[in-house]
């Protein structure tokens, strides 16, 4: 092969390959403008997000129910305006009913360094039974605490003494055992701020969440 | 080493196999589904019914008529309506050794997000991003539309 003929055989080869091989996509191209509205909870309280421009062209605080911006490719989001309710539920209403059901909420109390619930406490089990049976596909996390007496290594095993029981007892209650998960945060998450070594009962508990 | 600890030794590997070989716990599951709507796992389009697990890195997709709607294990709860593609990219809540992350790329369509724990544990750790935009998130209730 003479040397044109090479050259132009590696020019054709190049100018092939960039026609046949995998496109790369620029999504910031590819996609048009996002647009981010916060909502009020349920309860009337609004959180708040911060929108910044994935190429770093700027960035809005969002703060109030409604608050809303624009963000198109490569420019700064659009200052915050309010959009109306009746635009909301045009654009996201059947998206919105599609969220699932918040999770339930059950905290379960221990008598003093046991894994033995309190009464008060084992009565809360059939509520929590009640919610399992009434979602689609229910699951259950299980969270075991503990207050500050004793050290913190003991306390986190203490924890999980308490959600493995609260586990036990939800499963002779007929609760799927791959539905439920257990954890422990020791004394690291106590519902009252106490100093090191206090007894405090409102801290042995242990958090059930349905979801 | 001494017979005494290669056996030791041997113990705590072969009991330490069988953690390594289960499945990881899925970051959510479905909760509702309607239309034409996909869980993407490892490449394979999986129907999305209701149970159907949702694990980090996995896409959602949904047809025309298609919404779903899924809880993750830390509460956090999201809905799709149709037309829409996004992907769990990271998702990391190991309460006990306080590690918390939850990236969610939405690449196109229409999304609505209710803040769960890692939210309120670790603020910083909450990201949604679409192609052009980075959200952070301080609680708790958003929606947001990718156009095509």
């Amino acid at each position: 092969m003479n040397r044109p003929v090479a050259w132009l055989v590696v020019v054709g080869a190049l100018a092939a390959s960039a026609a046949c091989g995998p496109r790369r996509v620029d999504t910031a191209r590819a996609a048009g403008p996002s647009t981010v509205v916060l909502l009020a909870d349920p309860d009337g309280t609004v959180g708040s997000a911060v929108v910044s421009s994935a190429a770093g062209a700027g960035m809005v605080d969002l703060s109030g129910d409604r608050a809303a911006t624009t963000v198109a490719a490569r420019r700064p989001p659009s200052p915050p305006t309010t959009v109306d309710a009746a635009a909301i539920e045009k654009q996201f209403g059947q998206t919105l009913a599609t969220l699932p059901a918040a999770p339930e909420a059950f905290t379960l109390y221990f008598r003093l360094e046991s894994n033995d619930l309190t009464d008060d406490s084992r009565a809360l089990l059939p509520g929590v039974l009640k919610a399992v049976a009434g979602r689609p596909a229910p699951e259950v996390g299980v969270v075991g605490h503990t207050d500050t007496t004793g050290d913190s290594k003991t306390n986190y095993t203490l924890g999980l003494d308490r959600a493995n029981s609260v586990r036990t007892l939800l499963i002779s209650a007929g609760v799927d055992a791959s539905l439920i998960d257990i954890s422990s945060l020791g004394e690291s998450d106590p519902r009252i701020r106490t100093a090191d070594n206090v007894l405090e009962p409102r801290n042995r508990r242990v958090e059930i969440s349905v979801r | 080493m001494t017979g005494r600890s290669c056996v030791a030794l041997l113990i705590a590997l072969l009991t330490a196999v069988p953690a390594y070989a289960q499945a990881p716990a899925p970051a959510g599951r479905v909760k509702l589904v309607s239309g034409m709507a996909f869980v993407v796992h490892e490449g394979r389009q999986i129907p999305a019914a209701v149970g159907t697990p949702v694990y980090e890195q996995d896409s959602l997709a949904t047809g025309a008529d298609g919404r779903v709607g899924i809880t993750l294990r830390d509460d956090t709860r999201l809905s799709i309506g149709p037309q829409t593609t996004i992907e769990i990219s990271r998702f990391v809540y190991a309460q006990s050794d306080s590690q918390f992350s939850f990236v969610l790329k939405v690449v196109r369509g229409v999304v609505a997000y209710v803040s769960g724990r890692i939210a309120k544990l670790s603020p910083d750790a909450v990201r949604l991003e679409t192609p052009s935009a980075i959200i952070g998130v301080r609680g708790t209730r958003l929606v947001l539309q990718v156009a095509e």
